[in-house]
């Protein structure tokens, strides 16, 4: 079972790179879903570039989302900051429930079009994932050990550091990959307000009605996403048994 | 020498410890009981400041505790609780040298020092230095927190209701370490139960909390023989206090001279359990062997029906 899975990620992966670098041996595949001799595979750009400018963005924008999440969930779940958790809750709450869409429409007036918009964007809806988990493993530590780290004498900062995130660490890796495999998917809009990414090509498919270009587009985001998120859950594995935890 | 002196600690109008004062021995097992929500735990933790008192103070040799940095107060101070409470990512031996890292003990003496400690708790260190706390069992995991707890040598042990998760079998092999390892390093134990066969047990001194006062501060004998109060007879039960009286004198210290008849007893068993052999055999009386093998005088009935009677 295990090596069957990892054959077909195997498989997957083979098949996105194939694509992604040389796209026009698939022409034949795509052709039936073009219409009066349209181009079948898109041709205004590179796939493979786009697709790296589609993850750099997702990866800077869940660097920005980690570092503030982790950062709000350690700050709320300490004595001095325990009345902001429901501010805060609130706040990241809101990032969540306000559409990309409506944050992107916002955004563009203030900063411009470009990158930068997609990135508020992405960041915003990203945060409570990881900001959730990072709250529910810190509270839910076993209080024996709390109390027998604070009995020996360590202080609250070697709590943090030695105990706490360490036990916190599987929950937390958890919330980054969700929030990753999410915004991978969300990302997609950014092309609306010309950010680089492969939202590209299926706004070029729906406004040049190539349906071939959606399918690219659409196939291509869905296995990224999908590879990721079984990647970074291999990952994960790895580093949590290097520091024996989980 | 602990002192606590009119220590008291209220959460609101609630009163959890009452104006408790009482001093302990240095070397000496004091064990403090009383029934859940007696406030006995708080009175422990209020002596390494795990709980702020509201007020009155403890001395630790005469040094006021409130004057040191908490985290340096703990560090002195030993602290094992129940659920032995050990570090699930850390292995066994950093596990054992959390304090001495704490104190900046140089890797040699650490690892001398958690190798002894494995050792005397009858853990192989080759075995278990490098095994995670979830690859042993309930009673090595309690042994392992305890020797944390004695790690950086502490002239004070701190113990909340360290036996509490364990089978009367491993609890009673544990009792025995904790009694060993006291008298091998004299460390001043306090440790707090809700069993009062192990406050008898161990306790040289038995303190018995109510409603957050303290009753009666006594060697165990007393609180049988003179209760301060009607909650204390109820707490030790009044069915078999004339054996549990005699399970707190040994044979050896029982024995009167003369020669042996009857059949042979160990110096160290107690006399309940003299008792219980001399009804077994039907004998009327028993020698007292030393554990070298040389007699050490004789026990009759009588004498040890004597010394189960009340004054």
């Amino acid at each position: 079972m295990r090596r069957l899975g990892l054959l077909l990620r195997l498989a997957a992966f083979s098949l996105l790179v194939a694509f992604l670098v040389m796209p026009q041996r698939f022409a034949p595949l795509f052709a039936p879903f073009t219409e009066y001799g349209a181009p079948p595979i898109y041709d205004q750009g590179s796939l493979l570039a786009l697709a790296a400018a589609h993850l750099g963005t997702v990866f800077l924008a869940a660097a920005a989302s980690t570092v503030v999440a982790v950062s709000l969930g350690i700050l709320v779940t300490r004595p001095s900051g325990a009345e902001f958790l429901p501010l805060s809750r609130t706040l990241v709450g809101i990032g969540q429930t306000f559409p990309p869409v409506a944050v992107l429409a916002i955004a563009v007036p203030l900063v411009g079009f470009g990158e930068t918009p997609t990135l508020i964007a992405l960041f915003a809806y990203g945060l409570l994932p990881i900001f959730e988990n990072t709250i529910s493993a810190l509270q839910t530590c076993p209080s024996s050990v709390i109390e027998a780290a604070r009995g020996m004498g360590m202080s609250s900062r070697q709590r943090l550091l030695g105990v706490e995130l360490p036990l916190a660490m599987p929950l937390i890796l958890e919330g980054i990959r969700l929030s990753v495999v999410i915004n991978v998917g969300t990302a997609t809009i950014g092309s609306t307000v010309a950010a680089k990414g492969l939202g590209e090509v299926i706004i070029a498919g729906l406004l040049s009605n190539n349906t071939a270009f959606i399918l690219q587009g659409g196939l291509v985001t869905g296995l990224m996403a999908m590879l990721l998120y079984d990647g970074m859950a291999g990952l994960e594995k790895r580093l949590l048994r290097a520091v024996h935890v989980g | 020498m602990i002192q606590l002196e009119s220590l008291t600690k209220q959460y609101g109008p609630t009163t959890v410890v009452d104006g408790v004062t009482l001093a302990i021995a240095s070397g000496s097992i004091t064990v403090i009981v009383g029934t859940s929500g007696s406030g006995k735990s708080t009175l422990l933790r209020m002596i390494n400041r795990l709980i702020e008192p509201s007020g009155g103070r403890v001395l630790i040799d005469g040094h006021d505790t409130s004057a040191t940095p908490v985290h340096l107060l703990r560090r002195k101070i030993g602290y094992a609780i129940q659920g032995h409470g050990l570090f699930p990512h850390r292995t066994v031996g950093e596990n054992i040298a959390t304090v001495p890292r704490l104190l900046g003990w140089s890797a040699a003496r650490i690892q001398a020092r958690v190798d002894e400690l494995l050792r005397i708790f009858q853990l192989e260190p080759a075995e278990f230095a490098a095994k995670f706390p979830h690859q042993l069992s309930g009673g090595q995991q309690q042994r392992v927190g305890v020797a944390r707890a004695l790690a950086a040598e502490p002239a004070v042990l701190l113990m909340d209701e360290p036996f509490g998760a364990l089978d009367p079998i491993i609890r009673g092999k544990a009792q025995q370490d904790l009694l060993d390892i006291q008298r091998r390093f004299g460390t001043t134990v306090v440790l707090v139960t809700h069993d009062m066969d192990e406050a008898f047990h161990l306790g040289d001194h038995v303190a018995v909390m109510s409603q957050g006062r303290l009753l009666q501060y006594d060697p165990p004998a007393l609180l049988l023989t003179r209760p301060a109060d009607p909650f204390v007879s109820r707490l030790t039960g009044t069915a078999d206090r004339s054996l549990k009286l005699l399970s707190l004198t040994t044979a050896g210290e029982a024995a009167e001279p003369g020669v042996g008849e009857g059949p042979s007893v160990p110096a160290a068993a107690s006399l309940r359990e003299v008792l219980s052999d001399l009804v077994w055999s039907g004998a009327t009386a028993a020698t007292v062997m030393r554990s070298d093998g040389t007699p050490a005088g004789r026990l009759t009935l009588a004498g040890i029906l004597a010394r189960g009677r009340a004054g």
